[in-house]
């Protein structure tokens, strides 16, 4: 167990090192301690503004929405190692060659997992804000007590989304029912008690106020649906070849308004058959989302309830733009080299369908306007968020072409992305809190956006496309 | 195929360089292959076989050196070239979530094949996997995967193609009668470029080859030369790699 735990953790390094280099992989959890080391002296700035108690929410609700994102790559990860990797073979599998269980493998890797995401984000981050401690009279007791709760709020997440995981991969019905029990749990919860969600997120309430009682608790927050996974996994090798009648011809013919119809027919089919329309839709937009929903409606208390929705409808346009990830999540550039079809070509037709899915959010902020009576913003609101999606699309189709989800890793990328993107964001948020109506104005952001996008087309035609 | 290409050969390489990083894949080869060969790029593993055939596709650029496939340059109209010859990848890469059907009806569509379900019922038969044609291809074989991607590769009927590892997932009897197609294609009239380390396949099927070792071109020649001077394709390839190796 302990040599397939080190193995693995080498295998995971290897595989991010080999796709964008060791050195720039190397200095992500150093940008992650950067960014938290600066970002700790702005705290008396935040302090003027939103209480010490909601800013924990928004940290701790950060990692919780972490761990979600790498337990749901857990859940995705089989095929997109497929897709990436082709022939090579991981220690995951390893149980077809070597006489280790499956369910060994998995334990090992959930503390795998655990060990090295607690490494390459919770710790840089918690370091950060330690060292910067000192200089902003913050008592050295407090990164220590953060770095347990915000551990314990990553695994929570990660714990939740390997359980649901599991459930789900037993039984589809099952999980259906879990989830709405959850959900009408959840809401009757509030609405009958009053019990915000925020009292039911321990590692929070451990930060509020620490006790061995809330402790324990926390932690079996973690070890029971870890345990329950553990116990429910199931092989993922029983699955029934499945059979299907031929839908390109039908798509391309209904798809005909689109540039390139076919690879427009292809993308719908990878994104309904992968699962990863329903899937994605839910872990990486409408949970998100609700979290911060949650989130920004506490800081409805300190600024007009109109700003809030359009703070939210930016970040929704942020989550929006991350939609392109899924039509590029499982295709590989591999799969086009024996066919004529240029990269910018490619991008071209990833970028249709991705404005075809942006009826998602368009149609969710048009519905949080009306629920949360906002329906004097709902113009701006709707402009700002398509506007943010389409800018942010055009950002990381600039950085990453056709590989978003492994490039983001590069720090250099990233950090980029974060600027251009974050700098555009900041003067909305202005424009925004200075006069709702001057949010529309966010539209002129469609002209670096297509500048960008037209640049990108160059740019990924004249380079050899990165092999993972 | 135009009185040009003719006359300029079919593949015409100059002074190809690929390096990445530090590593150079494929120094300074230059070769030419006519119309009507079956060509074989011979060479261990990790001698730069497929970083060739990468090269001749327009899939990776030269860093230097300059290539034309049927009369079109390689690094100028990479679209051009594919649109024009059949390719198979050394992975077998069908889209997963595709059935057999429906990657080669999206061959189709992208290639504007007319009628080309009825042309791939053909292959289905041909190749003896009728009973896979509905199934995703994340779910096939590696053989059935390596048929799927030779249907596609010749279902348009180029003139010229370009197969990394022809034979390396297919039966005994499937290799059999693949060898016999891509003879009978080129006595055809077309051209086939293949890159292989099984040396038998080579010596059996192919009329011209080129020895490649750690990206350096060795030798070019015909398998006719070699059995006047009775000799093997894997003695002569042998001494020829080790003398390349300790030389």
């Amino acid at each position: 167990m302990v040599k397939l735990f080190v193995n693995m953790m080498k295998e995971e390094w290897r595989v991010h090192s080999t796709m964008f280099g060791s050195l720039s992989f190397a200095l992500f959890p150093v940008m992650i301690l950067g960014i938290a080391f600066m970002g700790s002296f702005l705290l008396p700035l935040f302090r003027a503004v939103v209480p010490p108690g909601y800013l924990a929410i928004i940290i701790h609700t950060i990692f919780l929405l972490l761990g979600i994102m790498v337990g749901g790559f857990g859940l995705l990860g089989m095929e997109v190692m497929n897709r990436r990797f082709g022939q090579a073979s991981l220690l995951s599998y390893s149980a077809r060659s070597l006489p280790i269980s499956e369910r060994e493998i998995f334990c090992t890797f959930v503390v795998k997992d655990t060990v090295y995401y607690l490494i390459l984000w919770v710790v840089p981050f918690v370091a950060g804000f330690a060292i910067a401690s000192p200089f902003i009279s913050v008592p050295l007791s407090l990164p220590l007590l953060l770095l347990l709760t915000l551990t314990l709020a990553f695994l929570t997440g990660l714990a939740l989304i390997f359980f649901l995981s599991t459930v789900y991969s037993r039984s589809k019905q099952a999980f259906a029912v879990l989830f709405v029990i959850m959900l009408m749990g959840w809401a009757g919860l509030y609405l009958y008690t009053g019990i915000s969600t925020a009292a039911l997120f321990l590692p929070l309430q451990l930060f509020y106020a620490f006790s061995y009682a809330t402790f324990l608790a926390a932690c079996a927050v973690v070890i029971i649906p870890s345990a329950i996974a553990v116990v429910l996994f199931t092989s993922e090798y029983t699955d029934t070849t499945k059979r299907f009648k031929n839908a390109i011809a039908p798509l391309t013919k209904k798809l005909s308004f689109f540039p390139y119809p076919p690879l427009a027919a292809k993308d719908l089919i990878d994104l309904f058959r992968s699962g990863s329309f329903i899937g994605q839709t839910l872990f990486s937009f409408f949970i998100p989302l609700g979290l911060l929903w949650f989130l920004l409606s506490v800081l409805a208390r300190f600024i007009p309830p109109g700003d809030v929705l359009l703070l939210f409808a930016i970040l929704t346009g942020v989550i929006a733009s991350t939609m392109y990830t899924w039509l590029t999540m499982f295709d590989t550039f591999s799969s086009y080299t024996c066919l004529p079809v240029s990269v910018p070509v490619l991008l071209k037709s990833k970028m249709c369908s991705f404005a075809v899915l942006q009826v998602i959010p368009a149609t969710f902020i048009v519905l949080v306007s009306i629920a949360s009576g906002g329906v004097a913003y709902l113009v701006p609101a709707f402009v700002l968020c398509l506007s943010v999606s389409f800018y942010a699309l055009s950002v990381t189709v600039w950085l990453t072409g056709l590989s978003p989800s492994v490039l983001v890793y590069d720090a250099k990328v990233l950090l980029l992305y974060l600027v251009s993107v974050g700098i555009a964001l900041l003067a909305l948020i202005a424009l925004a809190f200075v006069n709702p109506y001057y949010a529309i104005g966010s539209v002129l952001l469609f002209l670096p956006a297509w500048l960008l996008v037209k640049a990108s087309f160059t740019k990924w035609d004249m380079q050899d496309q990165p092999v993972f | 195929m135009s009185l040009m290409e003719m006359k300029q050969g079919v593949i015409e390489a100059q002074g190809l360089v690929k390096q990445f990083g530090d590593v150079i894949a494929v120094n300074n080869i230059s070769l030419s292959i006519r119309q009507g060969e079956l060509f074989g790029l011979l060479g261990p593993n990790g001698s730069g076989k497929t970083t060739m055939i990468k090269l001749l596709t327009g899939q990776l650029r030269p860093t230097a050196g300059s290539a034309t496939v049927l009369g079109l340059d390689v690094k100028k109209d990479p679209v051009g070239v594919r649109e024009r010859v059949g390719i198979i990848p050394e992975q077998e890469t069908p889209p997963s979530f595709l059935t057999a059907t429906e990657y080669l009806d999206f061959v189709g569509e992208v290639r504007h094949i007319p009628d080309v379900l009825k042309k791939a019922d053909w292959w289905f038969d041909y190749l003896d996997f009728n009973d896979k044609r509905d199934v995703l291809c994340k779910d096939l074989s590696r053989g059935t995967r390596q048929k799927l991607m030779f249907t596609q590769a010749f279902i348009h009927k180029p003139t010229l193609a370009l197969i990394d590892e022809p034979l390396i997932n297919f039966d005994p009897i499937m290799q059999r009668k693949v060898k016999d197609y891509l003879t009978e294609y080129v006595r055809c009239g077309n051209t086939i470029f293949i890159s292989t380390h099984i040396l038998e396949i080579a010596e059996e099927i192919c009329s011209g080859f080129a020895i490649l070792h750690k990206g350096t071109l060795l030798h070019t020649g015909t398998v006719a030369e070699l059995k006047e001077r009775d000799q093997h394709l894997d003695d002569f390839f042998l001494s020829l790699v080790e003398k390349g190796t300790h030389g």
